[in-house]
């Protein structure tokens, strides 16, 4: 490579890191930010005193509702999942398009207009503003999202190992147990860790079921950002960020294509 | 199958299906089934308010959706076929990197950089770019939404363009090379036309999320007319409580997103029949 390509592979990459890196940026300062006056370029007091005011009020309670919420529905949606993508990616299912056409919906179709009306049946049943009633929209898109991926994963096992497990006399239960579940282990996890962040930042849902309730960040920062309250909100704002950058670096080598499409809508 | 697998079966299938459709099946025919409704009588009056209220909302909302849809890939066209041609490992970690970020918290970055007092307008004004008695705002209006979702859905699209160009086979752009055609060529001669059918797919997906975009406008947007349809939906219920013209708004935007319904239906039934 010639000195001006390299030259000029620098500059698209240093480019390519304002563009990400730029809008971030202004967060991390604001977050640190006593006293800043426009239109100054840095802050002419800097300190940790908002980092410790927020993480003592309401922000740390929207924190660990969020965190119980995502747990919570981590949990039930792997249980539920689990056996369901099995059968998909292996059995003739009956009914199966009809199966895969109601898991396709939540994806093909505006959320929000949907949602208004399940929170009116969330109210029906008294969840409206409730842990559960959030628990239960999360499950919508954690679901559909679980149910692609993991079935996904399980028809990437090659069917030949289980077949040789039931021809050498395993039940269809024991070869799911010992061939097909160990195998599909490691895809597992990755779509379950994705179901997670999912669930810590969905923000729709949380909104119409939960409010005014049931806090979780992604409202709460909504609701900082929009008061002018800009340290506490851009605090929020880097906080939510965490899990998912830690993920994307954990994750870069197990995640497919198909995965990581699914979720560019939250 | 045997039977008694099928009864398994189905009712291994049960909770989650019924999660689904209880919370969006049912709410989806429900939203068509009330946007006919006022007052428990049949009318189509919900829609004419749509009309009468709406319309340049609803333009507006399309308007919003194609250029952000056209910037995005024609910015991924190009940077895939950079990166498909010369691998350029750390530039493409970073345009992953939105995929992870909320849509709640692209909105607030955007509106801390793009506001009036943000900081874009302060570094600008510093190298003497901008007049601070009467700074720009590009938040707040039509361009700070499409710059959000741009940043945003960047991500997304270059994760999909590159998938389609990676499976084009090398020979073909080695080739090219041998024949002296430079990256631009390949791109437009080679991989673009091979990959024709993925990007039509790319982008009516990307299409319909940026027409479905609640949180960014949410944040971003100026609280004044004209709104994006998601924001008209939202305050029609939480401002007036009109679940009618709501779901008639509602029920136009599924219509938008047709192209990618009728894409899934297609693959399904292709796929499994």
């Amino acid at each position: 490579m010639s000195m001006n390509r390299r030259g000029l592979r620098m500059a698209g990459t240093v480019l390519a890191a304002v563009i990400i890196f730029g809008p971030l940026s202004s967060l991390v300062i604001w977050s640190f930010a006593e006293k800043w006056y426009w239109p100054h370029l840095f802050p002419q007091q800097v300190g940790l005193f908002y980092w410790s005011k927020v993480l003592q009020g309401d922000m740390l309670r929207a924190l660990q509702s969020g965190f119980l919420i995502a747990v919570v529905v981590t949990v039930l949606t792997l249980v539920i999942t689990v056996p369901l993508a099995y059968l998909l990616a292996r059995t003739p299912i009956p009914f199966k398009p009809v199966i895969l056409m109601i898991f396709l919906l939540p994806q093909a179709f505006p959320q929000l207009p949907v949602f208004v009306n399940s929170t009116t049946l969330l109210y029906r049943i008294n969840q409206g503003g409730k842990f559960w009633g959030v628990v239960l929209i999360h499950m919508v898109g954690a679901l559909v999202f679980a149910v692609w991926t993991m079935t996904a994963v399980f028809k990437s096992v090659p069917e030949s190992l289980e077949e040789a497990a039931i021809n050498l006399g395993a039940s269809r239960l024991k070869s799911f147990f010992s061939v097909a579940l160990p195998l599909a282990t490691p895809g597992i996890i990755a779509s379950t860790l994705l179901v997670f962040l999912y669930s810590l930042d969905e923000f729709t849902g949380t909104l119409l079921v939960g409010s005014p309730f049931i806090l979780t960040l992604p409202v709460f920062m909504y609701r900082t950002s929009v008061g002018y309250e800009l340290q506490v909100a851009s605090i929020s704002a880097l906080l939510l960020m965490v899990p998912g950058i830690v993920l994307l670096i954990l994750l870069e080598r197990y995640m497919k294509s198909e995965y990581l499409s699914m979720f560019g809508r939250i | 199958m045997r039977p008694s697998l099928r009864i398994a079966s189905l009712i291994i299938a049960l909770p989650p299906l019924a999660i689904v459709v209880w919370l969006f099946f049912i709410p989806f025919l429900s939203s068509a089934h009330l946007s006919f409704l006022r007052e428990d009588q049949w009318t189509l009056r919900n829609y004419s308010l749509v009309w009468r209220l709406y319309r340049y909302d609803i333009l507006y909302t399309l308007w919003i959706a194609f250029v952000s849809l056209a910037a995005v890939l024609l910015i991924a066209v190009l940077l895939c076929g950079y990166l498909r041609i010369t691998t350029n490992k750390p530039v493409e970690f970073l345009f992953k990197i939105p995929l992870f970020i909320p849509f709640v918290v692209v909105g607030h970055a955007m509106r801390v950089l793009l506001a009036p007092k943000g900081t874009l307008n302060s570094v600008l004004s510093q190298i003497g770019l901008i007049n601070l008695n009467d700074p720009p705002s590009i938040a707040f209006g039509w361009m700070g939404i499409a710059v959000s979702l741009i940043w945003k859905n960047l991500a997304l699209a270059v994760l999909l363009v590159l998938g389609a160009y990676r499976s084009v086979d090398e020979t073909y752009l080695e080739a090219a090379r041998n024949f002296g055609a430079s990256t631009f060529r390949q791109i437009r001669d080679i991989l673009l036309p091979m990959s024709a059918a993925s990007l039509a797919v790319a982008g009516a997906f990307l299409f319909t999320s940026m027409l479905a975009s609640f949180s960014v406008p949410l944040m971003i947007g100026s609280g004044e007319p004209p709104q994006m349809v998601m924001i008209d939906v939202y305050y029609r219920i939480n401002y007036q409580g009109d679940y009618g013209t709501a779901n008639a708004l509602g029920v136009v935007s599924y219509l938008l997103a047709m192209g990618v319904a009728g894409y899934y239906l297609r693959t399904i039934t292709q796929k499994e029949t």
